[in-house]
């Protein structure tokens, strides 16, 4: 197997349970190389078990986590296949960034020598003496992310990983997963903020309370009914033009929201009916509200 | 920009049995604690020692006279023993840190993930320490030599060093602190809160250890006292004890590696393997 080789990522039938708490339940999905793919959830989801699942960390209850078709455990190289960085920072305090690495290295037949080469590639090349007890959160990130290209791998994944970066770090960081994916590699990067990684991902994938809510790319996510709000001194006149063409109207005072129109429609209608319109504005469902709908209100859309 | 081009990662050294003990060295010595643990052990070598040297052939308290410096057995408990008895603990508690303060510092996740095969981390810790507690051991040998011969020269007698018994008690010392290393991993891989396995570690070999000693000698259990952990090293550097007969210095070892490895084992199987999160 070639280094740097992507690997589909395939969850399926994944179920954890801790006591009588199902942190994930029966979860299946697919990722493919060559995309930078969102797992995307609020804090609790079961983003982080699912992860731990994949990399062999938690035993499952049911089902199976795979990498290129093979559980974590099995693969004969597991850093040079794939490299992960995990949501709490592992690193021994009084240990220099440059040891934790080469100590990883010597466990996973790398070169000693890689440890250097990783830190510069994260920019942390004049720190690798310094313990890690004195990094700052964002430098920790970088370090972590070091020690996931260890072996050169095809798959990453990465659990939120913008956390602590500053907005400069957060910037290289989306730079550097699109090169990643460029390349050819598969690249899982979970986050609880979905504006966070927008500008990032390919395809999304939507967890809450451990079930899937919605996979696919931004833009079938993006695809929500559109929605109208019309400031106008005859409400209801407008209400009942509109409830003609079969639309669903709010009225409240002098101002309707029309769901299932785009704003020149409702306009076109008004004008057409004879009503004075004094705003007309077209919500435009902005992506974290549909993020938060999903992800808040799971059963009407599952 | 990631480097595609520099994965010249050779696969026959994967996950090799070397590389993980070379890894888990890696680990012991790029931290401080080694150091100053190794420092503890030197001085309460030297110490022991000196008051080995200083105190042969005077009243014991046990209502006897210890051998005097003129008796090889009395050279063998300052260099030796002594050698022994101030390295072995400092030993065991870095080789419970092996285990524990990767669960401490959720080092545990790395290092699982670089290996996600577990009981060859265990092994490759239980080795590295070994060849720590031989390290540690070396140095108590010379903080015993060098603190025993000079109280010896001042008290007038010759040092001994041409005796041959002398230099096999130092080979069991080193051999003991090694052991005590290793039981050290098995504690830290059985008892995953670090502080817990070393106060445990601690009560149960000045104290616990002591009152089950007495109390079975009393009831004239001998048989069962012998192995007991401390009783196990007692015979590999001691030979003789005021209070009753031991093991010969090689059943003594034996003992000791059957703690060790039972530790091990069953820290391996009840505790290595739960979930990591």
């Amino acid at each position: 197997m070639a280094h740097g080789t992507g690997l589909p990522i395939e969850i399926s039938g994944l179920t954890k349970r801790f006591g009588e708490v199902t942190a994930v339940d029966d979860l299946s999905f697919v990722v493919q190389p060559g995309e930078v793919t969102g797992f995307l959830g609020p804090n609790g989801a079961g983003k982080t078990t699912t992860l731990r699942c994949l990399l062999g960390l938690v035993a499952p209850s049911a089902g199976s986590a795979t990498i290129g078709g093979r559980p974590y455990a099995e693969l004969s190289q597991p850093l040079q296949t794939v490299g992960s960085v995990l949501e709490s920072s592992s690193f021994h305090p009084g240990r220099s960034a440059l040891r934790h690495l080469e100590v990883l290295a010597l466990a996973a037949g790398i070169p000693r020598s890689r440890a250097a080469d990783v830190l510069g590639l994260v920019g942390l090349a004049e720190f690798g003496e310094r313990r890690v007890g004195g990094y700052s959160l964002g430098m920790r990130q970088r370090l972590g992310l070091a020690a996931a290209l260890l072996g050169d791998p095809g798959v990453l994944i990465l659990d939120e990983p913008s956390n602590g970066l500053d907005p400069a770090g957060i910037a290289w960081l989306r730079g550097f997963l699109r090169t990643l994916a460029a390349e050819g590699r598969t690249v899982l990067v979970s986050s609880h903020v979905l504006t966070e990684v927008q500008q990032t991902v390919d395809r999304v994938v939507v967890l809450a309370r451990g079930r899937l809510i919605r996979e696919g790319t931004l833009a079938e996510l993006e695809a929500g009914p559109s929605v109208v709000d019309v400031s106008t001194p005859s409400p209801d006149a407008l209400a009942a033009a509109l409830h003609g063409e079969g639309l669903d109207v709010e009225t409240r005072a002098s101002a309707v929201r029309v769901t299932g129109a785009t704003a020149a429609e409702v306009g076109h209608l008004a004008f057409v009916a004879g009503i004075e319109l004094h705003a007309l504005t077209d919500r435009a469902e902005d992506l974290e509200k549909v993020f938060l709908q999903l992800t808040t209100d799971e059963g009407s859309v599952a | 920009m990631a480097g595609s081009t520099t994965g010249s990662t050779t696969g026959s050294m994967t996950g090799s049995m070397t590389g993980l003990v070379r890894a888990e060295f890696l680990k012991l010595t790029s931290t401080r604690l080694w150091l100053g643990l190794l420092v503890g052990a030197v001085l309460l070598t030297a110490l022991s020692a000196g008051f080995s040297a200083g105190f042969a052939g005077m009243d014991s308290g046990f209502g006897g006279t210890s051998p005097g410096l003129d008796t090889v057995e009395a050279l063998r408990n300052v260099y030796g023993s002594s050698a022994f008895g101030g390295s072995y603990l400092f030993a065991a508690i870095l080789g419970i840190t092996a285990m524990t303060g990767e669960y401490r510092y959720q080092t545990i996740t790395p290092t699982f993930l670089a290996t996600p095969r577990r009981s060859p981390v265990v092994a490759a810790k239980f080795l590295a320490n070994a060849v720590m507690g031989v390290l540690f051991g070396l140095a108590g040998a010379l903080a015993a030599l060098v603190t025993g011969a000079i109280v010896i020269s001042i008290r007038g007698y010759g040092l001994g060093l041409d005796e041959p018994r002398v230099w096999s008690g130092l080979g069991l010392a080193l051999l003991a602190v090694a052991l005590w290393a290793m039981i050290g991993v098995g504690v830290g891989t059985l008892v995953r809160n670090q502080i817990a396995a070393i106060i445990g570690l601690i009560l149960i070999v000045y104290l616990l250890e002591q009152l089950l000693v007495f109390g079975l000698i009393a009831l004239d259990l001998d048989a069962v006292a012998r192995l007991l952990p401390s009783m196990a090293s007692s015979a590999m550097v001691q030979a003789t004890t005021p209070i009753t007969t031991l093991l010969s210095w090689w059943q003594g070892a034996l003992v000791m590696l059957g703690y060790a490895g039972v530790f091990t084992g069953l820290g391996t199987a009840l505790s290595v393997r739960r979930d990591v999160s």
